[in-house]
């Protein structure tokens, strides 16, 4: 065996994962940089997306349209709870009721799902053109993997681009620093939030379509992603754009790695890491203080 | 309202109940009974010092598996297993109150997800023991000692089950309405001012934590000797989800109103459920309501109405902890 | 032997240093005043001395014990007790609660689960006691978020008397206080400390008060002390003049 090439592979591995883990902390973070709350309904939402997306797939037929149409779909529910319900909870003293309502709102979109999708796992697969291998240094690498990989590295330009240049994402960037001198400044900071939470659930719910076909759509898949994405927020920094990207690449890759070394521990791992984390930062490693 | 009226009242009431309803419905009445426990011990979290734990089906799961595996191994008689199983919860709750209290707010409910989440990931690493996703069944409840068995019978059973949980709620009851409760409440309305007057809120935190785990294995035990079996479910966070609405919507911070937050929630989901498909949603919603608009919960309103005044520390005439919000 | 003493407490935030070598004694039974113009670092010092801040360089001893960084409650328990700039107390609990929560800290048992009662009873006496000083009796069973900002701060204040310091740190005690309120609260603390057994340092803008009050003044001005004395010395001293107006460079 080639040895580089397992390295290779395993790596590829691992960014791939951290390329979907990237989608749902970003979200998670870009909402926590505008609001100053942590989204418990994070995973509930990925999972969604996966559902949404595997529905959107069996309709059209094209995994790319499932692509498009569940971050849209998702993004307005999410738009729509921070609307009308969210909203409600801005100047409670008490910052306990955003992690009930968000909490309340996981529940209620997991039961939702069970509902109208029915319990048993659900998925189409990867899509035809995307399924086959790339041989890599005499390594066989899934095509599905690589996509994975492109996508959230141009996902992650592209938000990066809209953040740095594009007169929304200052405005967003904007909003987060100081939201009372924006809003004196004449701009509708309302709506930015409802923008930038429905945004961060289309990111999650990208996620959740991507994932599907590695792990079909199933009940139950948004709470370690939820902890995963909370772990990887904290890590790199609550509200921090950049480091949700260093966090998810750090987590996936104690993931892959956990994975094949400690193989009866790897659900145990990702609590074990945060543990860890919290342990010595209790309140996070980079970026903004919780 | 007398407190102590109230409550003679209600513990006779409840004494009477099962020998006036059906026979059949004594199985509802003594999961009511525990849920109500397993309620109130995350009120003293929840309600007493704002620390919003979303993984207590922890302590429920530690209790009844400590029940269920000590007895897999030792027939002890009952009473003696229960004991066991809440100081093992106890013991295990230890480090854990020690990591979570490090934290606060999203961190906090964040760690406790995970241990519970670990115990559940936990509960299938080691299957050969635990019985991985089947669990434990045909958990058994031996008589003793000294040859009592008068909880043997499911009649008996509803009246241990009963007298464990006045009992808690007397000792729950006067822990926040004794000096150290007033401290848990300075920390729920202005920690840092409690530190600067002096108080150690970290020790008192990590107590509580474990306080309410030791509660809440009580309730996991009494279920799991009852029930006869233990399945990982009982980790699973939609389990710490249920109590978090039952604590909620019944009335943080009342002891009273999680009691009954758990025991309506039994007996509606008893009767949704057969009804329709819909009650967790239901459920859900009316939680997500009753953050939004009536966060002091049903026995917050209920009482607010007869509340004149605050009463002073260790008065009877209101129900009132000495620190308890106004 | 001094009550407080700091020995060149230093504390930087990045490039910036707050406070700089601050020297600081006080004795017991003295009254002393910190003052200087905004962002001398006056807060930073009161924080850094309750362990709130822990510093980058210097001590701080409390009669004879070195208590520097010490946790927060451990230096409060030795008999510092201190009020805040942003008024700080519990507002959804009752006036009486309040202080009772701070008459409580003095107890040895407060950790007591059940019973109790002893603890409660004798906290609620010093309650009492030290709302009836504060002239706050009569406002006994209000929630305290219901009280006006002057009477929140008589509140915090009367919360530090409970306590039953050795030392009592005011942080701009009179801030937001009327006229009455002020000369009410000055002749309250002449009293206690008439009384006996109480040092009292305090940060405070009001010239009049602290003239009134302080047998010894410290001056601070860009995180260092400029000038240390009686208050007659300091008010004719051409530095703190000139930090005051602004000339200094």
């Amino acid at each position: 065996m080639n040895w580089f090439g397992f390295i290779l592979a395993q790596c590829l591995n691992a960014l791939s994962q951290a390329s979907i883990l990237f989608f749902i902390a970003c979200g998670l973070t870009l909402i926590f940089g505008i609001m100053r709350i942590v989204n418990f309904a994070h995973g509930v939402i990925f999972m969604l997306g996966a559902y949404v997306g595997y529905t959107a797939n069996v309709v059209t037929g094209s995994f790319l349209v499932s692509l498009v149409v569940a971050p849209v779909v998702v993004g307005l529910v999410g738009m729509a709870f921070e609307r009308t319900l969210l909203r409600h909870l801005y100047g409670r003293r008490d910052g306990g009721a955003y992690l009930l309502l968000t909490f309340g709102l996981a529940v209620v979109l997991s039961e939702v799902i069970r509902l109208i999708w029915g319990v048993q796992p659900l998925g189409t697969g990867i899509p035809d053109f995307l399924r086959g291998v790339v041989i890599i240094l005499d390594q066989p690498f899934p095509l599905y993997r690589l996509f994975l990989i492109g996508l959230g590295v141009a996902a992650a330009i592209a938000i990066w681009q809209f953040l740095e240049r594009a007169r929304p994402g200052l405005l967003i960037r904007a909003v987060s620093q100081n939201s009372e001198m924006v809003h004196a400044l004449g701009t509708d900071v309302d709506m930015v939030r409802t923008a930038v939470f429905g945004f961060g659930c289309a990111l999650a719910a990208v996620g959740g379509v991507l994932a599907a076909p590695l792990v079909t759509a199933f009940l139950g898949m948004g709470t370690s992603v939820v902890i995963d994405a909370f772990v990887i927020v904290i890590i790199g920094g609550m509200g921090s754009f950049l480091g949700s990207i260093i966090g998810s690449v750090l987590v996936a890759f104690v993931q892959v790695m956990g994975a094949y070394y400690f193989q009866d521990l790897a659900l145990a791992l990702m609590y074990l890491l945060m543990l860890l984390v919290l342990i010595i930062r209790p309140g996070g490693l980079l970026g903004k203080e919780d | 309202m007398n407190w102590r009226l109230g409550f003679v009242v209600t513990a006779a009431a409840c004494a009477v109940l099962p020998l006036v309803v059906p026979q059949h419905s004594l199985t509802i009445l003594v999961e009511a009974l525990i849920l109500g426990l397993f309620a109130m011990s995350l009120d003293l979290l929840v309600g007493y010092c704002r620390l919003y734990s979303f993984g207590h089906a922890a302590a429920y799961g530690l209790g009844a598996y400590s029940y269920a595996l000590i007895l897999t191994y030792v027939p002890l008689p009952l009473p003696v297993g229960i004991l066991l199983a809440v100081a093992v919860t106890i013991l295990i709750a230890i480090p854990i109150a020690w990591i979570c209290t490090r934290s606060t707010g999203v961190s906090f409910a964040m760690l406790t997800l995970a241990f519970a989440q670990l115990g559940y990931a936990m509960l299938f690493r080691f299957r050969d023991v635990t019985g991985g996703s089947d669990g434990l069944v045909g958990i058994p409840r031996h008589p003793g000692p000294l040859g009592i068995d008068w909880f043997q019978s499911k009649l008996g059973y509803y009246y241990l089950v009963l007298v464990c949980l006045l009992g808690s709620y007397l000792l729950c009851r006067a822990i926040v309405r004794s000096p150290f409760g007033a401290v848990l409440a300075g920390i729920r309305e202005n920690e840092p001012k409690t530190i600067a007057l002096g108080y150690n809120t970290r020790a008192y935190k990590i107590t509580t934590v474990v306080l309410a785990y030791g509660f809440g294995g009580l309730a996991g035990a009494l279920y799991a000797a009852f029930a006869g079996f233990a399945s990982p479910e009982l980790f699973f966070w939609l389990t710490s989800g249920r109590v978090l609405i039952m604590v909620i919507v019944g009335g943080a911070g009342t002891l009273i109103g999680p009691i009954l937050g758990g025991v309506s929630f039994v007996f509606l989901e008893h009767q949704l459920s057969q009804v329709t498909d819909l009650w967790p949603l239901i459920f859900g919603t009316i939680f997500m309501a009753f953050v939004m608009f009536a966060p002091q919960g049903i026995w917050g309103i209920l009482t607010s109405r007869f509340r004149s005044k605050p009463a002073a520390p260790n008065s009877d005439s209101g129900k009132e902890a000495p620190g308890a919000a106004t | 032997m001094p009550l407080l003493e700091c020995r060149g407490l230093t504390r930087r935030f990045g490039a910036l240093v707050a406070v700089d070598g601050f020297d600081l004694t006080v004795e017991p039974g003295e009254i002393r005043a910190v003052i200087g113009p905004n962002g001398a670092g006056k807060s930073t010092v009161f924080n850094l001395i309750t362990s709130v801040l822990k510093p980058s360089a210097g001590q701080v001893i409390f009669a004879g014990e070195d208590v520097t960084g010490l946790p927060v409650h451990q230096v409060a328990q030795k008999g510092i007790a201190r009020t805040f700039q942003l008024c700080h107390i519990f507002p959804a609990l009752t006036v009486r609660e309040n202080v009772r929560m701070a008459a409580q800290a003095r107890e040895g048992r407060r950790w007591q689960f059940l019973g109790g009662g002893g603890v409660l009873s004798r906290s609620a006496t010093a309650a009492d006691e030290a709302m009836a000083r504060m002239r706050l009796t009569r406002m006994a069973d209000a929630t305290a978020a219901m009280l006006s900002h002057g009477d929140q701060r008589l509140l915090e204040i009367a919360m530090a008397i409970a306590q039953k310091p050795r030392l009592l740190m005011l942080d701009e005690p009179t801030q937001g206080l009327s006229i009455e309120e002020t000369g009410r609260a000055v002749q309250i603390l002449k009293d206690m400390l008439a009384a006996g057994d109480l040092s009292v340092l305090l940060v405070e803008h009001d010239m009049e008060v602290v003239f009134k009050l302080a047998d010894n003044i410290t001056v601070l001005h860009r995180g260092r002390v400029i000038a240390d004395g009686a208050p007659a010395a300091v008010r004719a001293s051409a530095e703190v003049r000139s930090a005051y107006l602004g000339g200094a460079q």
